[in-house]
């Protein structure tokens, strides 16, 4: 009886032993980790001035939205508006400043560019037929309404994504205003670019303000 | 006033008979005693391999063990993650600020791509990098291979899912390295910014970082090896402070019985051993006491018998005078004061040999017997204490080979054989033979057999193992014999006085068997 007990207990302080012993043997060297969240990302310079930049927003292969600048003039127009910074500013300035929404819009219409492409960077929405009626209003409470020279109804999350994230960023220099579309058809969808790192959480909400403002938009 | 002190002396010379027949006992089956006296020599090894010793040093062991062991391992981790945390931290925090410094334009150019990278690369902190980009289908390094095989797709995903700069280590072919992976943003208004789709990858070999893990873990090892190896010391120390006292109460307790009940431990300290020494002492001086008290009250009794015999002598020897001249006489006086007269004659002849006996065997009691040893012819000797007795009609019979010497005292073994015969005469039946032989023993000298049978009903089982007992009656009837009582424990004290044995028996056709085995000393003899 007690050298049952002795041998228990011989085994228990074994156990023990061993239980000490495991963590002694398997925590040698450098282990693997999962991935770290480290701190923010990183920005880098891109230069760009909301003067003579657009910001216009392509579809990256692995089914995101990228932004790419894109000069407003060609490079011989920037020479001259060095020369004839008056001028220019004149331009500007009546279009409070800033390059024409109407005129981004229809530079993304227009497809990527060649180095675009070779980015690797492609679009989702279809070339613009010439011609169409694209007009852009502001209102005062921040929303935007385009209205567009194409069918809404035929265009994907990816095209729609491309179409606010564009409109937002060319109205607000932080791109945080709710575009409101709407087609030659009639359908309407609004919502947020949300690309935004700070605005990261309020990305799904946008989606969920579209999604419920879809059906209200389709019948009005 | 005899009979209390006689009945007490006789009980315990029963017990100190019954002892000695198992001392014969143990002498006749030593061979049979000698293996499991070292089956029992060889388990006390056995328990000797898990003693005292072994199991403090055991604990000791462990305990250093584990306090080393634990403390070296967790030494070891937190070190071991401080030097990969300073690591890791350096390396994510620079390679953020040199990517930080660097300009992109959107979309990003494959050409001179490279080139920036290399020179991102260039700088790393706290070993050179190599660092890749992921924009749309680019894919380009500062290396030879555009994408990496160490970055997991884990990592990947985290970079696309949230813009946070994240790192992962990776041990790849046995060797760790730290991944980093830096979502690229750049600034659309002074507080907003606005992901570019880029990211930057840095792969880092953290081979310093494992030389310094191991050399870590060398030293945890090299610092717990010596720390049990030290811990065995005061273990040694603590074993020897228990076995000591334990090893001195064992030879105390093995001098005890070898009966030196004067032995004491020395009591050392205050804890429990020398509890137990000093109870031990205690024990050992109540105990001598009471066996100083017994073998006083033994001597006393002994003394007694011894002393009541001697001065019954001389009156019995006037007494003895007195009835052979009544004896005499008895014949000129009337039938009834002559009968009256025989029988005090008889008895009185017979309270003398009672004495006689006694005295006998209280010179046994005092060991004051002596052996007067001679040597002997074994044959002549028995065939003259039979004529002594005039038992030389056919009532005894004899096989008496000739030839057989053997050291003995003459006077005892007549009284051995007178004994054995007349007890035969008595109780047995005629006619009563006498055997004499031989007999090798191989380990031990060979001994001489006399044996005495009867041809009477033999000896009632119940009576055999009491037969050799002071005052026995084998039949409880017959209360008054011929004999003392006292014949065969005599003879027995004569024949151990030899060291020989004494053996009674039955034999199968009936008839009591008294087998005497005493050793030959042909060699002393011889020499």
């Amino acid at each position: 009886m007690r050298r049952a007990r002795t041998r228990r207990r011989a085994a228990a302080v074994a156990v023990v032993a061993l239980v000490a012993a495991v963590p002694l043997i398997g925590g040698c060297g450098i282990q693997e980790t999962d991935v770290i969240e480290a701190g923010g990302p990183a920005s880098f310079q891109a230069f760009l001035d909301r003067d003579y930049h657009m910001l216009l927003f392509f579809r990256t292969p692995d089914g995101g939205v990228s932004p790419v600048m894109r000069a407003t003039q060609p490079s011989a127009e920037f020479g001259d508006h060095y020369f004839d910074p008056g001028a220019e500013e004149q331009n500007s300035a009546d279009e409070s400043g800033l390059v024409p929404t109407e005129k981004v819009v229809l530079a993304l219409l227009g497809g990527p560019h060649e180095d675009d492409r070779a980015a690797g960077l492609s679009t989702s929405l279809p070339t613009a037929r010439p011609g169409g009626a694209l007009k852009v209003d502001s209102s005062p409470d921040g929303r935007v309404t385009a209205r567009l020279p194409l069918a809404l109804g035929d265009l994907d999350s990816i095209a729609l994504r491309q179409l606010t994230c564009t409109i937002a960023y060319s109205q607000d220099a932080e791109g945080q205003v709710v575009v409101q579309l709407t087609g030659q058809d009639g359908a309407s969808r609004s919502g947020t670019c949300g690309l935004a790192p700070g605005s990261a959480e309020n990305a799904p909400a946008a989606t969920g303000t579209r999604a419920r403002t879809t059906p209200s938009g389709t019948t009005g | 006033m005899i009979t209390g002190p006689r009945l007490g002396r006789s009980r315990r010379d029963k017990d100190a008979q019954r002892d000695g027949r198992d001392e014969r006992e143990g002498r006749d089956g030593r061979d049979g005693r000698d293996a499991p006296g070292a089956v029992t020599s060889g388990e006390r090894s056995r328990v000797r391999a898990f003693g005292l010793r072994t199991r403090l040093l055991l604990a000791f062991l462990m305990v250093a063990a584990v306090s080393a062991g634990t403390t070296a391992a967790l030494t070891y981790r937190e070190a071991r993650n401080a030097v990969l945390q300073t690591a890791q931290d350096t390396a994510v925090t620079s390679f953020r600020e040199h990517v930080q410094q660097t300009a992109f334009t959107l979309p990003l150019q494959n050409e001179g791509l490279e080139d920036v990278l290399r020179d991102i690369a260039r700088r790393g902190k706290p070993h050179p990098w190599v660092v890749f980009a992921e924009y749309g289908s680019i894919r380009a390094s500062s290396g030879e291979n555009p994408v990496s095989t160490v970055i997991t797709p884990e990592l990947r995903r985290a970079a696309r899912a949230h813009p946070y700069g994240s790192f992962e280590r990776v041990v790849k072919d046995g060797v760790p390295y730290l991944t980093i992976a830096m979502p690229m943003v750049f600034k659309t208004s002074p507080d907003s910014v606005l992901p570019s789709g880029l990211v930057l990858y840095a792969v880092m070999r953290m081979t310093d970082e494992q030389v310094n893990v191991d050399a870590l873990l060398m030293a945890a090892r090299d610092g717990a090896l010596p720390g049990l190896a030290v811990a065995l010391i005061p273990g040694l120390i603590a074993a020897r402070s228990v076995l000591r006292p334990v090893r001195e109460l064992r030879q105390a307790a093995r001098s005890m019985g070898s009966g030196r009940l004067d032995t004491r431990i020395a009591v050392r300290g205050s804890d429990e051993l020398a509890d137990l020494a000093r109870t031990f002492n205690e024990s050992t001086g109540q105990l001598e006491r009471s066996v100083r008290e017994l073998r006083a009250a033994e001597e006393r009794a002994r003394r007694f018998a011894s002393d009541v015999s001697h001065e019954l002598r001389t009156p019995l020897a006037g007494m003895l005078a007195v009835t052979e001249v009544l004896d005499e006489d008895a014949d000129g006086l009337d039938s009834d004061t002559a009968r009256a007269v025989r029988l005090v004659s008889a008895e009185t002849g017979k309270l003398a040999v009672l004495v006689e006996d006694l005295m006998e065997i209280s010179r046994f009691d005092a060991r004051a017997a002596e052996l007067n040893a001679d040597e002997v012819d074994v044959a002549e000797a028995i065939r003259k204490t039979l004529h002594n007795r005039h038992w030389t009609d056919d009532r005894v019979r004899v096989d008496l080979p000739d030839g057989i010497r053997a050291r003995l005292d003459p006077r005892r073994f007549d009284v051995v054989i007178a004994n054995l015969v007349g007890n035969a005469l008595r109780h047995g039946g005629a006619p009563v033979t006498v055997g004499l032989r031989t007999e090798a023993r191989s380990p031990e000298p060979s001994v001489l057999i006399t044996e005495v049978v009867d041809s009477g009903p033999g000896i009632r089982p119940a009576s055999l193992p009491h037969i050799f007992d002071r005052f026995y009656k084998a039949d409880a009837a017959r209360t008054r014999s011929a004999g003392s009582g006292l014949g065969l424990a005599i003879t027995l004290e004569n024949v151990k006085l030899h060291g020989g044995t004494i053996r009674a028996g039955n034999r199968p056709e009936g008839g009591a068997v008294f087998t005497v085995e005493i050793p030959l000393h042909t060699e002393e003899a011889g020499g």
